[in-house]
């Protein structure tokens, strides 16, 4: 038994799922599911696909060079049976996806640095060059710090001077 | 709107529309998405089927005959699939070859647009209909066999021509 990779989207292709094609030249294509099957037919390209793994990794979004890579090399010789060697296998494969797993996650996180910063500088500026979208102008020269006034909501008998503020 | 929208199915063909019937879109919009559906279909949803009388398929033996058209499958009421045996009328050959046109021979199919099913779940597929002409024993005509063959073969007990392919799918 051995998993495949699909053709067109990269996953991993468990027993007992997908199809193959097998062209003239005796290439043979593996998909996952019928949608990269359909995809395939309509000549797309995968690298232009975005949902793909090779979209993914050829923009930069996936990591593409890592060291756990080199662990899921197809290897061609079959490899004599021993028991120890099998259980060992099991227990690095599990350790070997942990760690991949965590330093895709960094690689994600890498992208994503520096847009908290960028959105801040954002904000900064479009309050800057539009405040008097909210404030008027006028009123922007009574009180020159940039928040709002407070309104103090007093009772009763000083509510006629204070509506006049407000209407400002 | 409703009664334009039906007069405007009928003219192109109710299966195709039977998603479409429904919405409360403008006739320009529907009919936009009339044409890009046909165009798709013709693309590449092609439903393939079994090798039954009249399919042509090509001969992929140097046992001289070149296109054959099958004119019986033996086992399969709705026709022949991959990896079945076949008889077939030749219709092109080669001039100095094994069989000449218009002999009757037996033919094993090594390669079907159909799909079958693997005993695994999976499926296969190839590119084109193609056969192995053997005589009655099951013993294949020709020497050499071109293309890829599936292993669906040894189980048909067909071992010699897989010994003879030069890719096994």
């Amino acid at each position: 038994m051995r998993l495949e990779k699909c053709w067109f989207c990269s996953s991993t292709i468990y027993p007992g799922h997908g199809m193959q094609f097998v062209r003239n030249d005796a290439k043979i294509f593996r998909f996952c599911r019928s949608k990269c099957h359909k995809n395939f037919k309509m000549k797309r390209n995968p690298r232009k696909v975005k949902w793909t793994k090779a979209y993914r990794r050829l923009h930069g979004k996936d990591m593409t060079q890592d060291s756990t890579f080199e662990f899921e090399r197809k290897r061609n010789r079959p490899e004599r049976y021993d028991r120890n060697v099998t259980e060992n296998t099991l227990k690095a494969i599990k350790k070997i996806d942990k760690v991949r797993v965590d330093r895709e996650a960094r690689h994600h996180a890498l992208r994503r640095k520096g847009k908290k910063a960028k959105e801040q500088k954002e904000a900064a500026k479009e309050l800057e060059q539009s405040i008097h979208m909210v404030k008027a102008p006028a009123a922007l020269q009574q009180e020159p710090s940039l928040t709002l006034p407070k309104i103090k909501v007093s009772v009763s008998h000083q509510q006629a001077e204070e509506n006049r503020p407000m209407e400002e | 709107m409703n009664a334009g929208l039906i007069s405007k199915c009928s003219s192109v063909g109710r299966s195709m529309l039977g998603g479409l019937g429904n919405n409360s879109q403008g006739l320009l919009g529907t009919s936009h998405e009339i044409m890009r559906m046909t165009c798709n279909k013709f693309l590449s949803q092609q439903h393939r089927t079994f090798i039954q009388m009249r399919t042509n398929l090509k001969v992929v033996d140097n046992s001289g005959a070149k296109r054959v058209m099958c004119i019986q499958a033996l086992k399969g009421k709705k026709g022949a699939r991959l990896g079945d045996t076949i008889i077939a009328s030749v219709k092109e050959a080669q001039p100095r070859g094994k069989v000449k046109k218009g002999d009757v021979v037996y033919g094993v199919v090594v390669r079907a647009a159909m799909q079958r099913g693997r005993c695994d779940g999976s499926e296969i597929k190839f590119d084109d209909n193609a056969v192995v002409l053997v005589n009655k024993q099951g013993e294949p005509i020709g020497t050499r066999v071109f293309g890829p063959v599936p292993h669906e073969l040894r189980k048909k007990k067909h071992v010699k021509i897989l010994t003879l392919a030069e890719h096994i799918a």
